[in-house]
């Protein structure tokens, strides 16, 4: 389709999304027509072969007309491209796609929305977008209203560790939705990150790193509530691969960066840093408990040659704690995390099998964070969260000496 | 020559709009007048337009450029005398030109002898020839037109101390559609310009003939009924006469004013006139084909009168908010370009003198439905001066050569009615008559070739159309067909090159000749036709089966 340049272009990636697409795109054609009716926009939709009529709906919610009104009356035909990208589906093919098409387009700015936010709202593509188009941001990352006991992984891992060794406060750097500059995008393409090891997966945790190790200018966006997802255990490790796993990974080729930081800063924010809702969900406190239990003795050979002699023996005193006493310090798991981390840059045992191991470990803290804050404010949940991050940052030597000495 | 007598000569018209006050000024006065005008009939002729459109000359105290009559039975001194009119009507005629006549309906000037009388007294017989009140209560809500200038629409009248109704200027005021002795004298006035000779009026300030309670007063049905009875006068008495209705309305609201075929002849398409601007500006065809989706169907004896620029602003009035701000931001930066709700400029500035987008928005104008009008001096491309108060800075002398006064008039310069456009790019000196038409490739030459190009099919003033919806939607395509007649226009609105293909399966077998070059294009297939633009470039192609 002769497109021609364009001055923003939204991607939506798409695989079996018939049920929640539509809207999607919907939204995203208010939230252009309302926030961005002067300029060049496009909708690009990148899917993985979708079995269902994803495509189709695509195509219909396109087209159907909006209510004519002068808030949604557009001076412009806002295309819509669907393209059905080469291999099977995957976010790394249906993001990388989606940045070929930005940069052949020359977009000035670029969003990403998940075909999966039901809630998304016509103003998230203000609040990504302004801040690349109108104040020459380069990567933005969103912040949500999320339930306390939402983004366990988030708050108890991949937030603190990231905030503590790359020195930046970015509460979602794995997001979903997210936006970022042509410059950026162009300097992602000639990265050529698709081709290395773990480039295959976990991008936009890659996306996240390359901007801050680069010196790109960052920024955050209030979204609203996301939407609290079930997962099953076999989630976790994927979530795991493609989040911890790219984070340690990152680790090497950025070591000259993260290693100089010491001081962690603030990124500009719209809208609240951390919105926490305390309607209940429910989580299975005691299947944590036990998965935690037995994965310590099970993966014991394992964990022998990831962990510390000292650390394996503070894991495994808690783990004989009963149910009710039981807790996993910030400490223990902030020294359990690092040395996970140095660990997989030594590669003392497969890779992944390392990210493996890590999940029983993780789900202990997740048990030790959902017993503490089962009564909490918000405040207090947050708090909590925040005591963590200056754990690892307090510990962040710990790891430079572990890295050191495994050189 | 003799004019036709197809009752439907409009539908194949070039109109060609002017005031005889900026023409050619015949006398030395410094005022364009008739005897000038008629001087350059041949020139008109040779542009190849096949009617005139005269704004008014009627005696008049000139605070709205002849648009507040004082009389409606005579000429202006300053253009010449009755005869001299009769005279320039008889060699427009001789050469094949027809004369459309501006007449003003709703209001009169302050100064004219009626409302000298209504005024007087509230006794007097002529009292209710215009619209009073004691008070400026009445018909609350209803718009302001002239925002610039006025700030209610009723005025005070100190000598029989009560208020009068205005949708215009204060020292216009209404007259009174419901009393019937109005309606009879207007009948009159047109009945005595059509025994002259006269073929047509265009109707100004239509919608706002009658006002009522609770109404935004315009185009009520009260008005269309005033409208209808002079048009079925016109068709009893003076068949093949021709009413040109200037209503500046939204396209759905314009439809009445043409009923059953049986009010309106023609209408300004007001609303298409700045999305044509904007979609050249944008580079993309969507506001072009949004406000033509939404343009109803007339009667088969019907037409839109399609225009680029007049007299007046471009109007801002028929779009959203949001086209408004954008053509303010893309074509007005100045303040001083702006003027009430529109843009006080030509067409040639507007486009920021770019020949190529001169002669694209002609080809559109000359291939869309409708009877073009052209607005005198854009087919030279003349400038304007927006230092002019009101809309001064767009009717300004005719550019005739570069000599003394542009060849104008004889007067001293201080005398004009109006100072020449004089600066380097616009000015006389480099854009006038005399050097175009010394150079074949300039605009006026350019100009008379579509023109002329134009009317060597009537599919243009009289067929249908159907828009294609190519791909690339910088590219705007269409079909226009007449019986077996078939040609496709397809515009280039971007300032870069384009490929667009066209899906033209229907018409496979076909081969397409170019209209300006007669040269012919490769035959309709299967697959998608594969043109290529430069910037701006427009094609128009008659499709033949050989």
């Amino acid at each position: 389709m002769s497109v021609g340049e364009v001055d923003v272009l939204v991607g939506v990636p798409t695989y079996n999304n018939a049920k929640t697409i539509g809207q999607t795109v919907q939204a995203i054609r208010v939230g252009l027509l309302k926030y961005f009716p002067r300029e060049r926009a496009v909708i690009v939709n990148a899917d993985g072969g979708s079995k269902d009529t994803t495509r189709e709906v695509v195509a219909a919610a396109s087209i159907n007309d909006l209510q004519r009104s002068s808030d949604l009356y557009s001076l412009r035909t806002l295309p819509c491209i669907s393209t059905v990208y080469a291999n099977s589906p995957a976010t790394e093919v249906a993001l990388r796609t989606t940045l070929a098409a930005a940069e052949l387009l020359r977009a000035k700015a670029c969003a990403i929305v998940s075909p999966e936010s039901t809630n998304i709202a016509p103003d998230w593509i203000e609040h990504l977008l302004r801040p690349v188009y109108r104040d020459d941001f380069d990567l933005i990352t969103p912040v949500y209203r999320r339930h306390k006991f939402d983004g366990l992984l988030l708050r108890n891992l991949i937030y603190p560790m990231t905030r503590a060794l790359y020195a930046k406060r970015i509460r979602e750097p794995y997001a979903v939705e997210f936006a970022f500059s042509g410059r950026f995008c162009s300097h992602l393409l000639e990265m050529q990150i698709w081709d290395q090891e773990a480039g295959g997966i976990g991008t936009e945790m890659r996306m996240s790193v390359t901007a801050i190790a680069g010196g790109f200018r960052l920024y955050q966006s209030f979204l609203g509530t996301k939407p609290h997802l079930d997962r099953t255990s076999a989630d976790l490790v994927t979530a795991m691969r493609q989040t911890v796993g790219t984070l340690f990974w990152s680790l090497e080729p950025n070591f000259q960066y993260w290693s100089a930081k010491h001081e962690t800063e603030a990124v500009p924010t719209s809208g609240s840093e951390c919105d926490l809702s305390v309607e209940p969900i429910r989580v299975n406190r005691k299947r944590l408990y036990e998965l935690f239990r037995s994965g310590v003795a099970e993966l014991e050979p394992v964990l022998k040659s990831i962990l510390s002699a000292q650390t394996l023996a503070d894991v495994q005193t808690i783990a004989k704690l009963p149910e009710d006493n039981f807790k996993y310090p910030h400490e223990l798991w902030v020294k359990t995390a690092y040395e996970f981390a140095a660990s997989y840059y030594k590669s003392v045992i497969s890779r992944d099998h390392i990210i493996q191991a890590l999940a029983p470990l993780y789900r202990g803290k997740v048990f030790t964070f959902l017993m503490e804050n089962r009564d909490a404010s918000a405040n207090d949940v947050e708090a909590n969260v925040e005591a963590l991050c200056v754990t690892f940052e307090r510990l962040k030597p710990y790891l430079l000496d572990l890295w050191n000495a495994r050189e | 020559m003799i004019l036709t007598q197809d009752p439907l000569w409009y539908k194949d018209a070039i109109i060609y709009q002017v005031h005889v006050r900026t023409f050619r000024d015949s006398n030395g006065d410094g005022i364009g007048d008739f005897r000038g005008l008629a001087e350059k009939l041949d020139y008109l002729q040779e542009l190849g337009i096949t009617a005139l459109w005269l704004m008014p000359f009627f005696p008049s105290p000139l605070r709205d450029d002849g648009y507040d009559i004082s009389d409606y039975r005579s000429v202006h001194p300053s253009y010449g005398t009755l005869d001299d009119f009769k005279s320039f009507l008889t060699a427009a005629h001789e050469r094949g030109i027809r004369v459309i006549v501006e007449m003003v309906l709703n209001h009169t000037s302050d100064q004219h002898p009626w409302f000298q009388e209504s005024r007087s007294s509230r006794d007097n017989p002529r009292r209710d020839w215009y619209v009073w009140s004691d008070t400026d209560d009445r018909y609350h809500g209803v718009r302001i037109i002239f925002l610039d200038t006025e700030t209610s629409n009723w005025a005070r009248d100190p000598i029989s101390n009560s208020y009068y109704w205005h949708r215009f200027f204060s020292h216009q005021p209404d007259l009174n559609y419901d009393n019937p002795a109005v309606r009879e004298e207007m009948w009159s006035v047109m009945q005595f310009w059509l025994e002259i000779g006269v073929d047509g009026f265009r109707l100004d300030a239509v919608p706002y003939l009658v006002e009522r309670e609770g109404t935004s007063c315009e185009n009520l049905p009260e008005t269309h009924a005033v409208l209808k009875e002079l048009r079925s006068k016109l068709d009893q008495h003076f068949p093949g006469k021709m009413l040109l209705a200037e209503a500046n309305q939204w396209p759905a609201d314009l439809r009445p004013y043409f009923a059953n075929g049986d009010e309106f002849h023609m209408a300004f398409h007001f609303p298409l006139m700045p999305r044509m601007f904007m979609g050249v500006k944008l580079e993309d065809r969507k506001p072009i084909i949004d406000i033509l989706q939404q343009t109803p169907a007339i009667p088969d004896s019907s037409q839109w009168c399609l225009f680029l620029r007049n007299h007046d602003e471009l109007t801002l009035e028929m779009v959203t908010d949001i086209e408004r701000d954008y053509m303010y931001d893309s074509y007005a930066g100045e303040k001083a370009m702006r003027l009430n709700l529109g843009i006080r400029r030509r067409l040639a500035p507007l486009l920021d003198n770019d020949r190529r987008r001169v002669e694209l928005m002609t080809g559109m104008l000359m291939s869309l439905p409708g009877t073009p009008i052209i607005y005198y001096g854009d087919e030279i491309g003349m400038g304007d001066n927006i230092h002019l108060g009101d809309r001064n800075g767009v009717r300004t002398p005719m550019q005739w050569d570069g000599g003394w006064n542009a060849g104008f008039s004889s007067a001293d310069p201080e005398s004009l009615y109006s100072p020449l456009i004089l600066d380097p790019v616009y000015g006389y000196p480099a854009v006038n008559v005399y050097s175009q038409k010394r150079a074949g490739h300039s605009l006026l030459a350019w100009m008379e070739r579509i023109i002329k190009t134009r009317k060597s099919n009537q599919v243009f003033g009289r067929g249908s159309i159907e828009f294609l919806h190519p791909a690339n939607y910088r590219v705007l395509a269409y079909v226009r067909q007449l019986k077996t007649e078939t040609v496709l226009v397809v515009n280039n609105l971007s300032s870069s090159a384009q490929a667009v293909e066209l899906d033209l399966r229907r018409y496979k077998g076909n081969i397409l000749v170019e209209m300006f070059g007669r040269n012919i294009f490769p035959r309709v297939g299967d697959l998608p036709y594969l043109l290529t633009m430069g910037p701006y470039q427009f094609f128009w192609f008659r499709l033949r089966r050989i």
